[in-house]
């Protein structure tokens, strides 16, 4: 059962009700100059609680922490987002590239894997080739798999795409 | 033994017979506690003569109720549970004063506060808590002794500290009922923060226009005496008889001889920035006389810029030049202080709020005044500070330093009307220049407030509304503001040629000493705090001491002035009595058990003990009746009167229940 926003962030102590929408998150969006991301829009509607869980705007947020450093009623915008972010995963409600990046932390035990550009540069730099990671120590990757299996992970980003909201509707 | 202690005596040696009375306070407390059930259940314990239940014991026919019960059944003890006593104890005291009793054999029970409101969903369980509640205080009651407040005379002169307008106010209204007022100023010259003000809203008259007359009348109030260039060192004592030490400053000159007519300061060679009155802009002499209509109109010397070089003793035809001067003290005796110490403005520059203190052309709402100010620095052309040039364009910026988590929390209140006067100035003055509010929310209350803002918009004032986010400069020293606007969903990028940050108010450094010696409250938010939030809003918690103006936090000159009056009607009470009851509850101490250790001597906040020959020697009058004493007595010697162990233990006693409730 999906949860309304105000519930839940009220549940996550990240209550957005005490903003006055003076618009100091949006002025100080990087990612609003070049993305349809209004982060006061986002504040407005998770607390008048529609449904921002199938807002793409919610998922332009860098998570720079600008807006929630700047705010005057001390709102914890960024990390208020993070938690719709989350429950709209576990709604079903995830971005094809974002799914996608999903697939190679499961697979590879990174979102990014090291490819021979940045190797090069790591050594540029004086560091070892390979990072401390299942790059280095390729049979930890299963006890990464493990642990993305037994916390629900992979079956929460690779299963059939589909709005678990909608169902039963 | 004397006459009180044979009352307590006789009192104490009386079967306590003990009235209880249970108010519902409408459905305040009956609508979460039973009250009748606790009635019952309150008649069955020990000592208890009567149980009623009252829709309102605070009514007239509640408080006759309790009168008739004292007569008729020789009621020795009176419990109200009902509400809180910083409201209502000092009405039922004075009804079972009146009735007879002593107004300290009243015992309170907050079964509102402590139970009906904080249980609104648990009746059952309010009722059960209520019941007991009152059986601890019908517990306590049994032990109460009776107890006298004594009066104490009071000098019928007063001490005003601080005299912006609310100060000279309150000094105007006491010297004109006919008690004589010391009104001391650390300034040097009286009229505060309203006498570097351009115009004042909602009228726009020029405020040291209306400020002046103010100013001089104070001056030639006989009863009045301005202690200016001095400073509050110390007070001792209590209502009526407070002690007051004034030091006064050295101006390096004879305020006698001085006549202000400033041929000293023409002569002076020093040039400094005026930060004093003219927030930095523009400049003043080593010797200067503060302002036009200063009152005293009296030269001072600053002495951290003065290089001694002696041209302004050969200027000054009076010979007042007194470079030797040292600082002086004076000893006052008053009966009552109104502190009118006021307030600084929000200093945006430490953490270089919107650009402040970096770029030249973001100013805050002082400076602004200064600027416009014909009498100024600039004699009132608005110019930027970057090239001095006349701005085209010009934002102020709301809520700078107020309503933000990351300054202060409260709203300053009176910037909103202060940027709709200036913006409406620039557009008078200068109607070609594109002028914008950036605001959250207008806040305009009080008579022609909202016909004033009215007045703005439709003078083609631009308002966005949303706070900036972001400030930077351009090469050209503009200025841009990005700003959401919030009505439409737009990012404005506005590039001004001055932006004016409507700063608000901050208790200051100097008000703060001051509440420390006179041991004030303070609130949270750094003002002091008043008694009562409504219903004693110039009050402190300290009798014969009142605060006024900005001292108790933000407010504009309307509301500030009458503070000023009302703080003057609020201590002039005593002035005319000649007299002041105080605190019946004391400590006491048992000299066969107190082994002069001295340990409570620092404890107490209000100086009321001393060892004196090997013996505590306690001033009654000046004991607040807080207990930290008798808590820190290591021998128990020290009891606090209506606060005694054996009273307090019974209450403790009762938390438990030991029969069916």
């Amino acid at each position: 059962m999906t949860k309304e926003p105000v519930k839940l962030l009220e549940d996550e102590g990240l209550t957005f009700l005490t903003c006055m929408q003076c618009g100091t998150c949006t002025g100080s969006c990087p990612s609003g100059r070049y993305t349809s991301l209004n982060t006061r829009r986002i504040v407005l509607s998770a607390r008048r609680n529609k449904d921002v869980y199938h807002d793409e705007n919610l998922w332009m947020c860098t998570t720079c922490y600008q807006c929630q450093e700047r705010c005057p009623r001390g709102i914890k915008i960024v990390d208020g987002i993070l938690a719709l972010r989350t429950e709209s995963v576990h709604m079903g409600l995830m971005l094809p590239d974002h799914r996608k990046v999903a697939g190679l932390v499961v697979d590879k035990g990174h979102a990014v894997p090291i490819n021979d550009a940045n190797k090069e540069k790591r050594k540029e730099l004086g560091m070892d080739e390979l990072p401390e990671t299942v790059h280095k120590y390729p049979e930890a990757l299963d006890q990464v798999k493990k642990l993305l299996e037994v916390t629900g992970f992979v079956q929460l980003v690779l299963e059939e795409e589909k709005d678990k909201s909608e169902e039963g509707q | 033994m004397t006459e009180q202690e044979a009352v307590t005596e006789t009192i104490k040696a009386e079967e306590p017979r003990i009235g209880a009375f249970i108010c519902e306070c409408g459905v305040n407390i009956g609508g979460a506690v039973d009250c009748q059930a606790v009635a019952d259940y309150v008649a069955t314990l020990p000592n208890v003569t009567t149980a009623v239940v009252n829709k309102y014991t605070c009514s007239d026919a509640g408080q006759a109720e309790i009168k008739n019960a004292i007569k008729e059944l020789g009621l020795n003890r009176v419990l109200v549970a009902s509400c809180t006593p910083k409201t209502h104890e000092p009405i039922f005291r004075a009804c079972v004063e009146e009735a007879g009793l002593n107004p300290y054999l009243f015992e309170f029970v907050n079964i509102r506060e402590h139970c009906s409101w904080i249980h609104m969903w648990e009746k059952e369980d309010a009722t059960h808590k209520a019941k007991e509640m009152v059986r601890m205080g019908v517990a306590r009651a049994a032990k109460l002794e009776p107890l006298q407040s004594s009066e104490v005379p009071v000098t019928n002169k007063a001490l005003v500290i601080g005299a912006g307008v609310t100060g000279m106010q309150a000094a105007l209204d006491i010297g004109d009922m006919g008690f004589q007022v010391y009104l001391v100023e650390q300034g040097p010259s009286i009229g505060g923060k309203m006498a570097q003000l351009d115009k004042t809203f909602p009228t726009n008259d020029c405020s040291i226009c209306i400020l002046g007359p103010k100013m001089v009348e104070v001056a030639r109030n006989k009863n009045i005496e301005i202690m200016s260039y001095s400073e509050v060192e110390e007070v001792d004592g209590y209502v009526g008889n407070f002690k007051v030490k004034v030091k006064h400053k050295p101006r390096y000159l004879n305020i006698d001889d001085c006549s202000g007519c400033g041929l000293c300061t023409e002569k002076c060679p020093v040039e400094v920035p005026y930060t004093e009155f003219n927030e930095g802009i523009g400049t003043r002499k080593a010797i200067y006389v503060p302002f036009p209509q200063a009152v005293p109109l009296r030269a001072l010397v600053d002495k951290s810029v003065c290089i001694d070089c002696g041209a302004c003793s050969k200027a000054c035809e009076r010979g007042a030049i007194d470079m030797e001067q040292q600082e002086t003290f004076s000893e006052l005796d008053v009966g009552v202080i109104v502190v009118a110490a006021g307030y600084q403005v929000y200093d945006p520059e430490p953490q270089h709020e919107y650009g402040f203190g970096l770029y030249d052309n973001v100013i805050t709402t002082m400076e602004f005044e200064r600027l416009i100010n014909a009498s100024g620095p600039t004699m009132g052309k608005v110019v930027r500070p970057s090239d001095v040039q006349p701005p085209k364009s010009i934002g102020f910026v709301q809520c700078v330093g107020s309503r933000d988590k990351n300054s202060n929390i409260y709203c300053s209140s009176f910037c909103c009307m202060a940027s709709l006067k200036n913006a409406q100035l620039i557009k008078e003055k200068y109607p070609d220049t594109e002028v914008y509010i950036m605001y959250m929310d207008m806040r305009t209350p009080f008579r022609m407030y909202e016909e004033f803002y009215n007045r703005a918009r439709d003078s083609g004032i631009k308002f966005i509304r949303g706070k900036p986010a972001e400030v930077t400069e351009t090469e050209d020293h503009n200025i841009i503001a990005r700003v959401e606007d919030t009505l439409t969903g737009e990012i404005v990028n506005l590039e001004l040629d001055l932006l004016v940050l409507s700063v608000g108010a901050v208790s200051t450094e100097s008000t703060e000493k001051i509440r420390q010696i006179l041991k004030v409250s303070r609130a949270a938010d750094g003002f002091m705090m008043e008694a009562h939030p409504k219903l004693k809003p110039v009050d402190t918690t300290l009798d014969g001491i009142f605060i006024g103006g900005m001292t108790q936090g933000p407010k504009d000159i309307p509301y500030s002035i009458s503070q000023g009056s009302a703080c003057a009607a609020r201590a002039t009470r005593f002035l005319a009595q000649g007299k002041a009851l105080t605190e019946g509850i004391t400590v006491k101490v048992d000299e066969d058990i107190c082994v002069s250790c001295g340990m409570c001597v620092p404890m107490c906040p209000f100086q009321a003990l001393s060892m004196e020959e090997g013996k505590l020697n306690i001033i009654s009058a000046l004991c607040k009746g807080c207990g930290t004493c008798a808590v820190a007595c290591p021998t128990g010697a020290l009891q606090q009167s209506h606060f005694k162990n054996d009273q307090l233990l019974a209450q403790v006693k009762n938390v438990f229940a030991y029969g069916e409730v």
